[in-house]
């Protein structure tokens, strides 16, 4: 078992380097960041002093090396535009993404999971039709016009809910609703195949032959092992909402990680976005490696599997 | 008058309430009500620092509000609205300034505003234009508790004018130094104190900045709380115009105006904003078909100003025969250039293109990306043949400042910009072989050595003189071609108290609102 965590961990490591050299170069590839940093008319000289300033005057690796240390000691580097540790900057936004990608999480299993179990029991019925348009259309909607089209309706002509912003419940209605819809689609596509797969084994069948009410065998038997990759969906979803919900994030005006990273980018703020990259990767990586663990657990083949 | 008849109510106001706090309050004492700005795109933590001004019109919005300048750009003076400076004269040999402070005035900490700060504000400043400042200033003087001299090392005329622009250069925008020091300046970069009408008093970087209004301002301030919140949407800002959640909405966007028009007590204000204007970079090559004066004045006449104006700013700009903005010193007044497609292809027959040429790239400064198209669509009319180049944002201004190698073969540059103070700033920047934006694009000697002959004089006359004179080359040359002015549309909700928007954007000078004490709510 151990063999197996340590050989799980050596892997983790090494997605999170390749992770780490790859947005490395990519924020590189985009420019120089001085041009945004200096003030119209800066001399060349003082172009010369902002690349030392901000370590940009060192070779790629030298710089790379600095990352790479720098995420040792806890440390993602000082923002370019807020001049803020990195780190500062993440966790003063975290709390707001971890409300929205949680909600968002929540409404995507409330209408995903059951939408998907009905439309498997009741295959090839309208309601599988029905389940399989609203599949479509979640995946089909882009989220950005679909955050619109609620302002329109909840905020503009109802006047229900407010436009935009972090504050009380109502402030995290329609932006989960807009995020939460996509993975809703996802996770009813999931469910129903996932659910159909398991209703035509054999052990449904025999339970069925035993003469169990549906209900139990849905409920009792289907259900559980269907939901296994349902769940692990979840959480690989519920990791990339906080992250990287950008859109979402940007048209309602929410304080999250994803407008922390659209700002980055927007601003060539090399340190954000690479922070922001990383810490998402670490959220990724370490949650795949509990449910590897996980799983390796309850069934003891997975740690045979080289 | 204003401010005597300020300070009678206030006098009424202890007279009735006899609080002590009133007597130490003047400004803040009469402010109620909350302001909600809703900014159009994120918030970088320099802007709140005039030390670091990055020499764009983008920070003033956040100065004017937390700091103040002895002297500054305001309402339809240009640089010379006397601010935290009650008076100041400029030695008839421009080789010195005086600048003399108001009394008792303080920053938010409630440390007086003192000729030391000034002197040291002017002296460790090191945003856009440090180096000119540094360059020509010999010695800055203490006279005495409340006045200030500024030696120069030869005549500076343009001192006062790049002095008081805010848009332009901050060494006149006063910090507390002891707070400075103290702080660092990534410090004050999230604690910003100034003596400006409003207190910082909530920071969520990028995200929002509360303020509150500043008792001891020397001026009346007449909202309590000013919010400035970050909505990066266009149609989100809109939609919290409508439902009264701001009171104060930047950049409608074009497909928006005709909606926010409708809006029941909200105002559209389509603040004339930046010049846009092509740049045929590469022309003086032998090979590039933009050397003859005729391709250029072809390019001018195919150009329909009209619809530019009324598909990109709702109709809201303004089709100008000028490239640079006639807001600021010396502009050139030119007539509207008329379209016209017939000549624009006989200049080109003549010009030995009877079938028209091709353009390699035509770049629009990014995003108005439209306006390329635009572009494309009316110069094809006259059988000019071109592809739009989209470029991001720094990219664009690092290959302008690259010079001419990063603009290979047959281009055209779309750009539009937005310069306070002088026409001399344009031309420095935009058009001087060397200067940042320029480089080596244009680099027309005899227009720069008469710039030369500009700056060297001390005679207003003159100087008036060469620039009318340079502006007139550039225009009849068409070196540079220009478009139009458009409009940086914002709106007013119905809680602001304006007859018109002029009201709530009263300075000439900027697309923003300030002065920021002077906006005041409708009575409830």
């Amino acid at each position: 078992m151990w063999q197996f965590i340590v050989r799980r961990l050596l892997y983790s490591i090494v997605t999170l380097l390749i992770l780490s050299a790859t947005i490395f170069v990519i924020v590189r590839l985009t420019g120089d960041p001085v041009s945004l940093l200096a003030e119209a008319g800066a001399r060349p000289e003082d172009l010369e002093r902002i690349h030392r300033q901000w370590g940009l005057d060192r070779s790629w690796p030298v710089q790379y090396v600095s990352f790479l240390q720098n995420i040792v000691t806890g440390e993602l580097g000082k923002s370019f535009n807020y001049r803020l540790p990195v780190s500062e900057l993440y966790f003063q936004r975290l709390p707001n993404s971890l409300t929205l990608g949680l909600v968002a999480t929540l409404i995507s299993i409330l209408v995903g999971v059951p939408a998907g179990i009905i439309s498997a029991v009741k295959v090839n019925t309208w309601w599988d039709t029905i389940a399989k348009g609203v599949a479509l259309l979640g995946l089909s909607i882009p989220g950005f016009w679909l955050g619109l089209v609620l302002i329109l309706v909840f905020s503009v002509w109802l006047r229900w809910l407010p436009t935009s912003g972090a504050g009380d419940w109502r402030h995290v209605v329609m932006p989960s609703l807009a995020l939460g819809w996509y993975f809703a689609a996802s996770m009813l596509r999931l469910t129903r195949s996932s659910m159909l797969e398991v209703l035509g084994s054999e052990y449904i069948k025999l339970a069925r032959l035993k003469g169990l009410p549906d209900v139990v065998v849905i409920a009792m038997h289907a259900f559980k092992n269907a939901l296994i990759p349902v769940f692990t969906l979840a959480g690989v979803n519920m990791v990339v909402m906080v992250n990287a919900a950008v859109i979402i994030e940007v048209i309602f005006a929410w304080p999250g990680i994803g407008r922390l990273l659209y700002e980055g980018i927007f601003n060539r703020d090399f340190p954000l976005v690479q922070g922001v990259v990383v810490m998402a990767g670490f959220m990724i990586v370490g949650i795949n490696l509990i449910v590897d663990i996980l799983y390796a657990f309850i069934d003891p083949r997975i740690r045979l599997t080289r | 008058m204003r401010r005597s008849r300020f300070v009678a109510a206030a006098l009424m106001l202890i007279a009735l309430a006899s609080t002590a706090a009133s007597l130490s309050s003047p400004a803040g004492a009469a402010a109620r009500g909350k302001l909600v700005l809703a900014w159009h795109a994120g918030f970088a933590s320099r802007w709140l620092d005039p030390q670091e001004h990055d020499g764009t019109a983008t920070p003033d919005n956040f100065f004017t509000a937390i700091h103040d300048g002895l002297i500054k750009n305001q309402g339809t003076a240009l640089f010379d609205h006397p601010a935290l400076a009650e008076k100041f004269t400029v030695a008839p040999d421009a080789k010195s300034a005086t600048f003399t402070l108001r009394k008792g005035i303080k920053f938010h900490n409630g440390e007086p505003v003192t000729p030391q700060d000034v002197k040291f504000s002017y002296e460790s400043y090191r945003g856009a234009k440090a180096d000119v400042f540094k360059k020509k200033t010999e010695r800055v003087e203490l006279v005495d508790d409340r006045t200030i001299r500024f030696h120069f090392k030869e005549p500076f005329l343009d001192f006062a004018i790049l002095f008081g622009t805010a848009n332009v250069a901050a060494p006149g925008w006063v910090v507390p130094e002891k707070y400075y020091k103290q702080v660092g300046a990534d410090g004050f970069k999230q604690k910003p104190v100034g003596a400006g009408p409003y207190k910082l008093v909530r920071h969520e970087p990028g995200v929002k900045l509360e303020m509150e209004a500043f008792d001891a301002y020397y001026r009346p301030v007449n909202v309590k709380q000013l919010v400035m919140t970050s909505v990066p949407e266009g149609a989100t800002r809109v939609a919290m115009l409508e439902r009264g959640e701001a009171d104060i909405i930047y950049s409608v966007p074009g497909e928006l105006v005709s909606r926010v028009q409708k809006l029941p007590g909200v105002t559209l204000a389509p603040v004339l904003s930046g010049s846009w204007f092509l740049e045929f970079p590469g022309f003086q090559d032998p090979k590039n078909p933009f050397r003859d004066k005729r391709v250029r004045e072809a390019v001018s006449l195919a150009v329909d100003r009209r619809a530019m104006n009324q598909a990109e700013s709702a109709g809201f700009g303004k089709v100008s025969g000028n490239w640079i903005n006639n807001d600021v010193q010396y502009a050139l007044e030119w007539p509207e250039i008329e379209r016209n497609v017939e000549r624009a292809k006989q200049l080109l027959r003549e010009a030995g293109y009877p079938n028209g040429f091709d353009v390699d790239w035509v770049t629009p400064l990014p995003a108005w990306y439209s306006r390329g198209e635009r572009l494309i669509g009316q110069l094809r009319e006259v059988g000019i043949r071109a592809r739009m180049q989209t470029m991001e944002r720094g990219v664009f201004f690092q290959r302008l400042q690259g010079g001419v190698k990063e603009w290979p073969g047959v281009q055209i540059i779309f750009h539009g910009i937005r310069i306070a103070g002088s026409w001399s700033f344009w031309y420095e920047a935009h058009v001087k072989c060397g200067g940042f934006n320029s480089r080596d694009r244009l680099c027309i000697k005899e227009l720069d050595a008469k710039f030369e002959q500009y700056e060297r004089s001390i005679n207003p006359a003159e100087r008036k003189k060469l620039a009318e004179e340079i502006q007139r080359a550039i225009l009849e040359n068409h070196y540079l071609v220009p478009v139009f002015r458009h409009a940086f549309v914002n709106a007013i909700g119905p809680r602001v108290a304006a007859h018109k928007w002029q009201d709530v954007f009263p300075t000439i000078t900027t697309g923003y609102a300030y002065p920021w004490e002077d906006i005041k709510l409708k009575e409830q």
